[in-house]
């Protein structure tokens, strides 16, 4: 499915006709949804919470310099390896040339959406090492030969049903039963031996901790631990944005990023990684190292975008978001779907190929309002309409269009004016309450009447009345 | 330029108050932390232990738990679990003193566990009432893939280890070099990645059991300090 | 983001700009005299100034900043004058109380009369509630409401529970739940002509849950809203039929819904 030659209308429509997909997506989103709202009335001290984890998030963003240096010398002094990547490019690179130096033939990764962001998974694949996804998501990304829709699950746009069939066609011992609690059985047997005979681990941070220097993955299915646990190099991939001061600050973090992710309390599994194998321990790997990534990062920083470096990928936005729950993810064409992805995917491919994305959106507000850290989502969408606007990007039919219309409503009477032969010809193609066939107005009535005008403005009507009285 | 510093060049461009004095920014962040019963949810339980058993066992982390009064009486309830399962009586053991010490006799044995393991049984360092989790830390005593690997995970814990919140972890740990793995386990493994239903057993263990020791001895004292 | 507006006493009897909005003025006139009849009932000396013409939030949204400040300038000089500015729709207030600063940031001058203007401007329902804690009277309709709650009212101004106090006062009126009420319908202003496709996918989901309520009529505070949900259950065949809150709250329930022939 690699659809970029595509118009972000053309894979709309596309989408909007895909009924398996909406199924798909009504089914997570919705219970997403549910969950968090219930999540949300067991834990009344969400707003404190929100506020605490927005100022600890604004807290190390103003001071990141100095938090980035605490935690490369901790993440030094226990044994890590820090490496430092400007760009997306060079951030896989480093990655690859780790793997090679390992002289890795297969490698297990643990679902990161900075690794997707980085062009981890291609990277691997073109340089020919074995890729194992292991989440149960990734998993059937992988299988399917597309791409995570979504940030918490990134499979959401299958069905059961597909992922029935994809598991039956490829998995060495598939499931005979159809619930999905055979088809996760399925997924743990094919996945079993594979994370045994890795030769190197990779996955992202949910935190930094700058005064341990560890790094902390948040997980349920267990994989993530299974896959950094047994190889001998375990890489980690994070952006500079990931830092918390201490790892009491990481749990108050935490406290919100599940919630708003999910709905439980915490997730299964809460792990903090803080360099190799040290003397004595069981198990883990010899070689730990972490990537710093920039890309874009810092120039968000700098170009009024410093409140979606905040963003902890909880989902929460696109989960109640009414564009993406018609859409799914796959249709906003970069790595992050959803009012957050909106945001971001300019900042990463330019504005120019993704300019529908900040204005395909109705700015409703809901997303900043369930979003944990308070992100202004609709503000910073705005922000890009804004500077598309400057930039010319917008079509010459809408900039001479509000010129116009600017031009007459700053002239109330040539407005009034205006508005009274507006409703004469709606009236002229106005039949039974309804404004039909006009000309211009057919990107409404194709899906909707459009409801005639009366007769006379409210302006001229009340003009008249002041008039008699 | 490195990259290193390019990127802290380009950080340092966009801060409004860049090379601010670290130990204000200690200050500044530990402020931040301040009242911490005011976003924290309350605990199920004003006993501890009751909290954290109210928390572990509730439909959210959905672990099975019960209370013994000395570690001794582990071995029977270990068997207990495997008979009503109908599982044969061969367990993976952490390598911890305190299970080591105890009487396996009638059990098969090991301390390397298995891709396909059907049961460990471990031991964990603390638990957080606040979200019915146990905590580990990988050292000598304490394998990761034993936590993950088996099906069935059976961890004692002892009464005096449960903390109130997840920051008292972080308070109690202060100071100390991190071991390489801390696991904070909550339940057993769940995904949510087929149609956000929950299902368990996703890679990790289906079922966690939790045996809560009531006795204090000073075999535990060494294991708390080890 | 939600912030109540402030309850001050107003001053008696306090002097209204009634702002109509470009909408309400072309396509229901209803609304506005709804409007003024409530707040002449509410006690105010309502005065709707000739100059008002849009608030410019199509330009702020198309990110047209320049000719926002153009229109936010106008509407400024045009409702200064008054104690109070009231709207009958929270998405245009929302634009004059929460945005104007922020489309005027680059003169201070300007920017400050934004803010003391917003501090005065109030959505009809949020106005007539919080200040001048008005209650209907002799209002009576007997028929089964459901509300859709616009999202910048409910989410820029905080406006959720006054009209709900306001509809309490009708007597013969039901109000049944709406499931989704705060979740969009689709019209985003030029959202839905610039995406018609996918404003249409949301509006068809709003559509489906206001027939479900099992109401027989839908009212809201946004004309904008309300039309873009009314063409669609009217597209759909539904029976359910659209109103203003104003209109029913001004006894003007009896007469023609949105949509339909006069």
């Amino acid at each position: 499915m690699q659809e970029a030659p595509m118009s972000f209308k053309a894979r709309a429509e596309r989408a909007l006709a895909d009924p398996t997909l909406k199924l798909a997506i009504d089914r997570t989103t919705g219970t997403a949804e549910r969950k968090r709202a219930v999540a949300m009335t067991q834990f009344p001290q969400f707003e404190a919470a929100r506020e605490c984890g927005k100022r600890i998030k604004d807290h190390v963003i103003a001071h990141l310099d100095h938090y980035l240096l605490e935690f490369e010398r901790n993440a030094i002094a226990s044994g890590a390896k820090v490496h430092w990547a400007r760009t997306a490019e060079e951030a896989s690179q480093i990655v690859v040339s780790l793997c090679r130096q390992a002289g890795a033939k297969r490698v297990t990764r643990v679902k990161s959406m900075l690794g997707e962001e980085i062009g981890l998974p291609h990277a691997l694949d073109e340089a020919g090492i074995e890729r194992v996804e292991t989440d149960l998501a990734e998993h059937i990304v992988q299988l399917g030969g597309d791409r995570p829709s979504h940030i918490v699950w990134p499979s959401m746009h299958r069905t059961r049903e597909q992922v029935s069939e994809m598991f039956k066609r490829s998995h060495r011992a598939p499931h005979r039963e159809e619930t999905i609690e055979a088809m996760v059985d399925s997924a743990r047997r094919e996945l079993r031996d594979k994370f045994l005979s890795a030769d190197v681990a990779i996955s992202g941070a949910n935190f930094l901790v700058a005064d341990t220097g560890a790094t902390c993955t948040v997980t349920n299915e267990g994989n993530a631990e299974l896959t950094t646990t047994p190889p001998r190099v375990h890489i980690v991939t994070a952006g500079i944005e990931k830092l918390v001061p201490t790892t009491a600050h990481a749990f108050a973090m935490l406290r919100l990023l599940v919630r708003s992710a999910t709905g439980a309390d915490v997730t299964q599994y809460t792990t903090f990684h803080c360099g190799p194998k040290q003397p004595g321990d069981r198990d883990g790997p010899e070689e730990f190292h972490i990537v710093l990534v920039d890309n874009g990062r810092t120039r968000m920083l700098r170009e009024g975008l410093k409140e979606m470096l905040r963003c902890i990928r909880c989902g929460a936005c696109m989960n109640h978001c009414v564009v993406f729950r018609q859409l799914g993810g796959h249709v906003y064409g970069g790595t992050y779907p959803g009012p957050m992805g909106a945001v971001l995917t300019p900042v990463f491919d330019g504005l120019k190929s993704s300019r529908d994305l900040p204005h395909a959106c109705t700015l409703n507000g809901k997303c900043q309002e369930v979003c944990p850290v308070d992100i202004p989502l609709p503000t910073l969408l705005r922000g890009w309409r804004d500077r598309s606007w400057r930039e010319g990007l917008e079509p010459a039919s809408m900039r001479v269009g509000m010129g116009l219309f600017t031009f007459v409503a700053s002239r109330p009477r040539l407005y009034r004016l205006a508005t009274a032969v507006a409703i004469r010809v709606m009236r002229l193609f106005s039949r039974g309450g309804t404004v039909r066939g006009m000309p211009g107005l057919g990107a409404w009535t194709a899906h909707r009447e459009f409801p005639a005008p009366a007769e006379r403005s409210f302006m001229a009507m009340y003009k008249d009345l002041e008039k008699g009285q | 330029m490195t990259a290193r510093d390019t990127i802290l060049n380009a950080v340092r461009l966009g801060l409004t108050t860049p090379g601010v004095d670290p130990a204000a920014i200690r200050r500044e962040a530990a402020a931040l932390l301040v009242d911490p019963a005011a976003r924290r949810p309350s605990l199920l339980s004003d006993s501890l232990v009751d909290a954290f058993i109210a928390r572990v066992t509730s439909p959210k982390v959905a672990a099975t738990a019960e209370r013994i009064g000395t570690a001794t009486e582990l071995p029977d309830v270990v068997r207990r679990y495997l008979e009503s399962r109908q599982l044969p009586a061969v367990v993976a053991l952490q390598p911890a003193a305190i299970l080591q010490s105890l009487d396996w006799s009638g059990f098969e044995k090991h301390d390397r566990v298995a891709a396909d393991e059907t049961i460990a049984v471990g031991v964990a360092r603390w638990a957080i009432a606040e979200t019915g989790s146990l905590v580990f830390h990988s050292d000598a005593e304490t394998p990761i893939l034993a936590n993950f690997l088996p099906l069935h995970h059976v961890v004692l814990l002892r009464a005096n280890t449960v903390l109130a919140y997840l920051e008292d972890y972080a308070a109690a740990t202060a100071g100390q070099r991190p071991p390489r793995n801390v696991n904070i386990i909550t339940g057993a493994s769940g995904t949510t990645d087929i149609e956000g239903s929950l299902v368990l057993g996703a890679h990790g263990p289906r079922y966690l059991h939790v045996v809560i020791v009531d006795e204090h001895s000073a075999l535990d004292e060494a294991q708390i300090t080890a | 983001m939600t912030q109540p507006q402030s309850a001050s006493r107003p001053p008696s009897p306090p002097r209204v700009g009634l702002f109509v909005t470009c909408l309400v003025d072309a396509m229901r006139p209803s609304v506005g005299f709804a409007a003024l009849k409530l707040l002449r009932d509410a006690g105010c000396r309502v005065e709707v100034p000739e100059a008002q013409t849009c608030c410019g939030q199509p330009a702020f949204n198309s990110g047209d900043t320049a000719d926002t400040a153009v229109l936010a300038r106008r509407f400024i000089e045009a409702f200064e004058p008054y104690d109070y500015v009231v709207a009958p729709s929270g998405s245009c207030v929302g634009m004059t109380r929460a945005h104007y600063v922020e489309a005027l940031a680059d003169d201070p001058a300007w920017a400050e009369r934004a803010r003391r203007l917003a501090d005065r401007t109030y959505e009809l329902m949020s106005f007539l509630v919080d200040v001048m804690h008005f209650t209907p009277a002799g209002v009576k309709l007997d028929a089964t409401v459901t509300y859709h709650d616009s999202c910048s009212g409910l989410r820029e101004l905080g406006v959720y529970a006054q009209p709900r106090a306001l509809l309490d006062s009708v007597s013969g009126l039901s109000l049944m739940p709406l499931e989704g009420n705060d979740v969009c319908c689709g019209f985003g202003g030029t959202f839905c002509v610039k995406y018609p496709a996918i404003s249409n996918a949301v509006v068809a989901e709003k559509a489906d849950a206001i027939d479900r309520s099992g109401a027989r009529l839908l009212l809201g505070g946004d004309l904008g809203c309300l039309m873009n949900m009314a063409g669609k259950l009217k597209r759909k065949g539904s029976r359910v039929r659209a109103f203003h809150a104003a209109e029913v709250l001004a006894g003007m329930g009896d007469g023609p819904a949105i949509g339909e022939e006069r």
